[in-house]
């Protein structure tokens, strides 16, 4: 996304997916394309079911086939093309080279395992670490995230919210992954507890060089931690760029519309300007422009045919019809 | 003397546990004024939402009293209760599991209309629901609908309009908006804004989230673990912040300002149990100012007129 000749890391194209459900298909991924440069930060964001999770699932190809399909597109991880590979390769890449972080922490874990075994677990899947030897790199990766190692034969029921996203962290750490899918790690907790797995999520992504994608819908949480970000609406990229791009020259009606909506902390607004209408229903997604039956500069012209991404400054991409969006 | 509408005093409410006594509610005092909103503010765990349930007798106080108008409704019963639960009611968070999925959302409405015993036809009953309903900008079309047809923000848009249906003086918001998306968010705070400015209604605005709180508030109260560490109106709350739990939770929002980079308070360890908990301020396990006085009894001392704030230490750090 950048104009540097950054190692990418991580690069989908065109990816299209769709769920099929009692003969209707839901067009839930349409035509995305991004790129990861190697250490960085991608924030992926957007309203519920604009289908940010079934992007980080295609990428670990754990997406239920039936219902949901990849249709077409191609996953490049460091020279290899993830969607080709035989499903047993796949095993050697989940949890060691990508590991997800799940939204909610409560349901992640096993509730019949101490924490401590759930860390080990991972660990001798991928590594041929023997059982003594194992245990000690868990307890390791406990403190790693902030948890005592005495703490390894305790059950998730015995640790708050936020020390269980901790534990889930961990687990997606053990292997020292080369990339981290993160799907609304903080949403489940408080703010103070927030700040504290964000401030670790960065000292780790700094310690270990590891590449991030970070979906979230909280554009605060996007401000500080990301280095890229791409807006998604109804399946399909609307706007991607720096983080400085994005934020300071939102140029897509719809990201404008995202950052108009919230209430500040700074702002003595007496009302709150809403995006009006309602997202499309993904199966019968408008003709043209997704956005346009909500867009208050939507013409004609945004309802005929595809709206492609135009660069309108380098490595900031937008697609509306109108000659650099908003700008 | 002007008559407070609604006045707290001393309002505790605890549980039982296996392991002692849960301390949900303890000791917290305040008024509301009419046609104003007060903003709870809090983390999870720290008695908001059982101090808001409290309120309106849906828990029955443990000790304490609560005025209604003038009136100690702490622990009426029967046909008095019943009435005065006609004039206040509650929006819940999770439009998802507070209505009835095998109703119509039109059945939802008329409910409450029904028990009031006020409405003698279906016809009427059904001219009021209609009314509620483009109230709070709900689609005649949607009347026959069933919850799980709606998107979030138009359930709760059909709780409102419940809680709207026997014109209740007060209403408790209990995280009214936490579970909907931003950009809908938005539109129901300014509908729950207009409704207000409309009908003159009290709220109670519970919630986690301070810049919904900073928008919505004329008041704001801090909670943590039962306790109300401070309170003041809510411009001078962000203006003038006095006590360490309230500055931590201030920075730790994540601000969309790319440009100005997060000063944050960091706070260690986690949120301490309130089952039996130990005198003295109970935030002093994660606060940084901690000192041999904090573990004392705290005192909510008025430091100017309207702000109170539970600190010993609030000068010193000011």
């Amino acid at each position: 996304m950048s104009d540097h000749k950054k190692e990418i890391f991580l690069s989908v194209k065109d990816l299209n997916v769709i769920y099929t459900q009692s003969h209707k298909v839901v067009h839930a991924v349409n035509g995305v394309s991004f790129s990861v440069p190697k250490g960085t930060t991608l924030g992926l964001v957007g309203e519920t079911g604009a289908g940010k999770t079934t992007i980080a699932k295609s990428i670990l190809r754990i997406l239920p086939d039936p219902p949901a399909k990849i249709l077409s597109g191609e996953i490049w991880m460091d020279g290899e093309e993830l969607l080709k590979k035989p499903e047993e390769g796949m095993l050697d890449v989940r949890g060691q080279k990508i590991a997800m972080i799940f939204q909610d922490p409560m349901t992640a874990l096993n509730p019949l395992m101490t924490v401590g075994d759930q860390i080990l677990e991972v660990l001798l899947l991928h590594n041929n670490y023997g059982r003594e030897e194992g245990m000690k790199r868990a307890g390791e990766m406990l403190e790693t995230v902030g948890i005592p190692a005495e703490r390894y034969g305790e059950y998730p029921h015995q640790f708050s919210g936020g020390m269980k996203q901790r534990v889930v962290i961990a687990m997606a750490l053990a292997c020292n992954p080369e990339l981290l899918l993160a799907d609304e790690p903080t949403t489940a907790l408080d703010v103070t507890i927030q700040a504290q797995v964000l401030d670790l999520i960065n000292q780790l992504k700094e310690k270990f060089r590891t590449s991030m994608i970070l979906i979230t819908h909280d554009l605060g949480v996007i401000a500080q931690t990301c280095d890229n970000v791409a807006v998604i609406y109804a399946g399909k990229i609307v706007e991607k760029g720096s983080k400085e791009d994005l934020f300071d020259h939102p140029s897509h009606p719809y990201t404008k519309g995202l950052f108009d909506s919230l209430p500040s902390l700074a702002g003595d607004d007496e009302m709150l300007h809403p995006i009006a209408g309602m997202p499309p229903d993904p199966t019968n997604l408008p003709q043209g422009c997704a956005f346009s039956p909500r867009c208050p500069y939507a013409s004609e012209a945004c309802r005929e045919g595809d709206i492609p991404m135009q660069e309108i400054s380098p490595g900031h991409f937008c697609a509306c019809i109108r000659k650099g969006g908003l700008k | 003397m002007g008559e407070e509408f609604i006045k707290v005093e001393h309002l505790k409410k605890y549980f039982k546990v296996p392991a002692g006594t849960n301390h949900a509610v303890d000791d917290v005092s305040f008024a509301i004024q009419k046609g104003e909103t007060l903003g709870v503010v809090g983390e999870s765990g720290c008695g908001k939402s059982t101090l808001g349930r409290t309120l309106i007798h849906l828990l029955e106080a443990t000790d304490g009293n609560i005025c209604f108008k003038g009136q100690d409704i702490t622990h009426v019963k029967g046909k008095e209760l019943k009435k005065i639960r006609e004039k206040m009611q509650i929006v819940f968070q999770d439009p998802y599991s507070s209505l009835n999925p095998r109703l119509r959302i039109e059945n939802t409405v008329m409910e409450p209309l029904k028990r009031s015993g006020r409405f003698h036809s279906k016809a009427e009953l059904r001219e009021e629901a209609t009314r509620l309903m483009e109230l709070v900008g709900i689609d005649e079309r949607l009347r026959m609908s069933y919850p799980h047809e709606l998107d979030g923000g138009r359930r709760q848009r059909v709780c409102i309009a419940r809680a709207l249906a026997l014109n209740p003086e007060f209403i408790v918001c209990d995280e009214p908006v936490s579970a909907l998306d931003v950009s809908i968010q938005a539109a129901v705070l300014n509908l729950l804004k207009e409704l207000q400015q409309q009908m003159g209604m009290a709220y109670m605005f519970v919630t986690h989230d301070l810049s919904v709180v900073r928008h919505i508030s004329d008041n704001i109260c801090v909670m943590y673990l039962g306790q109300l560490v401070e309170k003041s109106s809510t411009k001078e709350l962000f203006s003038n912040t006095l006590h360490p739990y309230t500055k931590a939770l201030l920075s730790a929002i994540p601000s969309t300002d790319i440009h100005r980079p997060m000063q944050r308070i960091q706070l260690k360890g986690e949120i301490t149990s309130p089952i039996n908990p130990r005198p003295g301020c109970r935030f002093a396990s994660r606060c940084p100012y901690v000192q041999e006085k904090c573990h004392q009894p705290q005192i909510l001392e008025e430091v100017s007129p309207g702000h109170f704030v539970s600190c010993c230490r609030n000068k010193e750090i000011g």
